[in-house]
Parts: structure tokens; sequence; C-alpha cells
């Protein structure tokens, strides 16, 4: 069967690199985040694991937009285009996503709706997280406590918007049925072409007319 | 238990500055090196090493100066906001009322130097690594060094030759401060007040004080943060539910989604 590259071998690299370090920024974050967990944190040894993971967490992004400055701008692009078609999706979701086929989920782009709102969520909390974590990182005692206080509440909160949608990206990408393709086509880089079609819809149609043009 | 304090009253302090040494004596703290910069005042503020500290004032004028000195030291909350961001428990509640320290559970984190209504908390954390910890007073409560357990009073409370410190029990306390405000006001200080009673839950060191706090660069009205009840008490449990609900909403939907593409399969394979 027919197979289409989705993602280059650049993106997967990078995308695991992120995910070792947004597991270890997570698990370090909650010993101090759940008072249960506080004892993992004594000594400070999870704090050094955090801010390594965070700056390998910063510095991949950066590296892979020095490589794919076009390539990451589209992405970006992509991730704030919403219009009508997401709509259709939206109308369609709870019951798609649940496994009926009641609402035909119309065809959608080479980032679905739910997709693109995960991209949104990663740029937005990922700016968020990196921001007031440099300024609990480099700025205690040098900004006001009052700012301090303020910067630790709103990189929690962050983490909650984040971690909450990291968890639906996880299960969804791995375990949920109808998207049986998704981890394989973060570590092999394709999809076939049946699955292209059947959730990407209109992307399938671009690429296939763009190679047959 | 009764609550037991520190009674520190203003008026009777001639900044001897025993307590000082007593502290670092007992509690093994190292002497810090400092600058001679025209004052006795010295050193310069509280650190890592430096627990208790008293601060010295000159105010009025007109010829009329007053000499005032300030204790400074942690104020042993009983709303204490450092306690309440500690996420290692690190920083807890003695059985007597003081806010006491566990070291060995430090992580470093500095939540409780940012919180302190009172400025208190002091780390020697290094700014790259963040590797260190915190240190502060703990009314002779530490592990290994604790007077308290053992009956005795607190080291600069011992040491104290004019009576300006007392300990005992915090109602007892109260009594006997209340009654030097009255005695002060009828000399003509009419400003004197008993600092420490009510705010922040009540303190377990108390001042008598022949001026407004302000005078003494004590904080009017110390409160724990907004920021802190926002975070702690709304913020964490909120995240908690999150957590929860959209893992259950998760775990439904994929086995929902299992059981319905499955029966889809089935058919589609019959229908053939």
């Amino acid at each position: 069967m027919q197979e289409i590259e989705r993602y280059s071998k650049r993106a997967r690299v990078q995308h695991w690199i992120v995910v070792v370090c947004s597991l270890l920024l997570a698990i370090t974050g909650l010993f101090l985040f759940v008072h249960l967990f506080g004892s993992a944190a004594e000594g400070g040894a999870s704090r050094i694991i955090h801010r390594v993971a965070a700056v390998v967490f910063v510095a991949v992004p950066v590296i892979y937009f020095m490589l794919n400055p076009r390539r990451t701008l589209e992405w970006i692009k992509e991730a704030f285009t919403w219009g009508k078609a997401d709509l259709g999706w939206a109308k369609a979701a709870p019951t798609y996503y649940f496994g009926f086929d009641i609402i035909p989920m119309p065809p959608q782009e080479r980032s679905n709706s739910g997709q693109k709102m995960w991209m949104v969520v990663v740029i937005t909390m990922g700016i968020v997280l990196v921001v007031s974590g440099g300024i609990m990182w480099f700025g205690k005692g040098l900004v006001p406590p009052g700012v301090f206080q303020w910067t630790v509440f709103v990189h929690d909160l962050a983490f909650i918007v984040g971690g909450a949608m990291l968890l639906v990206h996880v299960i969804l990408g791995t375990i949920h049925p109808r998207f049986s393709e998704a981890l394989r086509s973060m570590i092999g880089g394709k999809v076939s072409a049946h699955y292209a079609k059947d959730h990407h819809g209109k992307w399938y149609d671009r690429i296939s007319n763009g190679k047959a043009g | 238990m009764a609550d037991k304090a520190i009674l520190f009253d203003a008026t009777k302090c001639t900044a001897c500055r025993g307590c000082q040494v007593a502290c670092k004596s007992w509690n093994e703290r190292q002497a810090v090196d400092t600058k001679c910069d025209g004052t006795l005042e010295n050193p310069p503020d509280l650190s890592n090493q430096t627990w208790l500290k008293m601060e010295f004032r000159e105010e009025g004028n007109n010829g009329d100066l007053r000499w005032l000195f300030t204790r400074r030291s942690c104020m042993h909350c009983t709303e204490a906001a450092c306690v309440k961001v500690c996420p290692t428990g690190a920083l807890f509640y003695h059985p007597d009322g003081f806010v006491s320290y566990a070291k060995e559970k430090c992580s470093g984190c500095g939540y409780c130097s940012q919180f302190c209504p009172f400025n208190v908390p002091r780390l020697d954390t290094n700014r790259v690594t963040g590797k260190g910890t915190m240190d502060k007073c703990t009314a002779c409560t530490t592990g290994g060094f604790n007077r308290i357990d053992n009956g005795l009073p607190p080291a600069c409370v011992k040491t104290c030759p004019t009576g300006a410190l007392t300990y005992g029990d915090r109602d007892e306390l109260i009594t006997t401060g209340r009654a030097r405000v009255q005695q002060l006001m009828v000399q003509g200080h009419t400003n004197a007040n008993l600092y420490g009673e009510n705010v922040v839950g009540g303190t377990h060191v108390l001042y008598v004080l022949e001026d407004s706090p302000s005078v003494y660069g004590l904080v009017e009205n110390p409160e724990v943060p907004v920021v802190a009840t926002a975070w702690q008490d709304i913020v964490k449990p909120a995240g908690y539910a999150v957590a929860g609900l959209v893992a259950a909403g998760l775990l439904l939907n994929v086995m929902v989604a299992r059981i319905n593409l499955l029966r889809k399969a089935k058919k589609e394979k019959e229908g053939k």
C-alpha cells in the first residue's frame, strides 16, 4: 500500500527530544507541585534536572527553527488559522471521537481542528512556562516578591492547562483506536494513503494533486 | 498545649546584641566578615548565618533624639505563608506554635523567602544550579539543638541581660505586654502598642513598642499574600480536579471508541 510522508526526520527527532524533556519537566515539577511527592525534591537534585531539561526543551525547537525556518513558520501559521471549517469539526467531534459515525467528519487539513488546538496550547503555554520559569530561575531576589509570587502562580496554571492537554495528546496519539497510525507516523514518519485520505482529506487531495501536477 | 512565645520589650533593650551572639553560638552559625560603615549595627542584614539581628534607628528631631532598637528575626506566625508554600514540608509548625524547620528536607526552591511577609527566610542557593538551602530562626527547635523540648528558653532569651526578652506561655506574655503598653501610655507614649497579638493569626514573637510599628521598621499589616491562598487553596485543587476529570474522560472515551470501532469492523467483515 502507498505510504505518504507526514513527519520529516528532523521533526521526529525534535518531537521525541521534547517528549523526554517534557516528561522530565513534568515529573520533577510535580515533586514541588504535589506536597505528597515533596520528599522527592529534598536536596534539590530534581531542581537541577528540571533546569537541564528546560534548557534542552528551549534549545531544540530553537535549533529546529534555525534549520527549518519556513516549515516552522508554516506550522505556527497553521496553528493559528481558524475558520468555518473548524465548526464542522466541532459538530462532528463529540460523537466521532467516541467511535460513532452519526455526524460525518468533514475532510480535514494536514492538522485537524483538535490537533490545531494542541498546537496552540504547545505554543502559548510553552512560551508562558519558559518565560515564567526564566523569571523563577534568574529573577529570585531581583524582581519584587509580589512579581515572583504571581510568576509561580502563572507557571503552575500554565502547567495545569498544558499538562491536561498533554494527557489528551498522549492518549489520542497512542492508544485511541481512531488514530491507529498516529504513533507509527511519529516514529517512522509515514502514514498509509488510506489513513491520510480518511483523516486528512484536504491535505491528501492537495499533496496527491501536487504530485500529479 | 498552650502556645509558647517570645516577648521583646523594645523599651528595655540596650542593643547589647548579646542575643545575636548567643543565637550564633547555640545554633553554630558562622561569623560574617563585615565592614564598619559608621554604625554599631552589624551585620548589615539577616542571612543564612545570621538568624537574629538588632536594627538601630535614630528617630526624632530638635535635639529630641530617640535611639530605637528593633529585633529582626522570624516572627513565628500562626498563619505562616512559608509553611503554606513549602513543597517538601521542611517548614512545619512546632506543637508550641513556633515555625520549625528541618533543613535536611529543604529543596532550596526559596518559595518561603518570596512569600514571607517579613522577609525573613534567607537562601544560600547558587543562582545557576539552584543548589543550596534556606535558613532561619526556629526559636531553638532545630533538631539536635532543641532547647524548647528540653524545657529551656531560646538562647537569645536566656542571654538577655535587661529583661527585654522573655519567654513563656503566649497568653501570659500578652497580659504582661498589654500591662506594659498601658504603663508606657501613662508615661506619655500615646502610640505605644503590642505588636503581633493578632496579625497573621498572631505571631509567636510579640513586641512591646513605644511608637507605631512603622517607626520601628516593622510591617504595619503583615498578611499571608493573596497569591499564596489562591495558589495553594484554589489553583492546586482545581489542577487535581482537571487532571482527574481529563483522565477519567479519556479512559471512558477510549473504551467506548474501541467498542464502537470493533463493532463497526465486525459489521463490515460480515457485510463482505
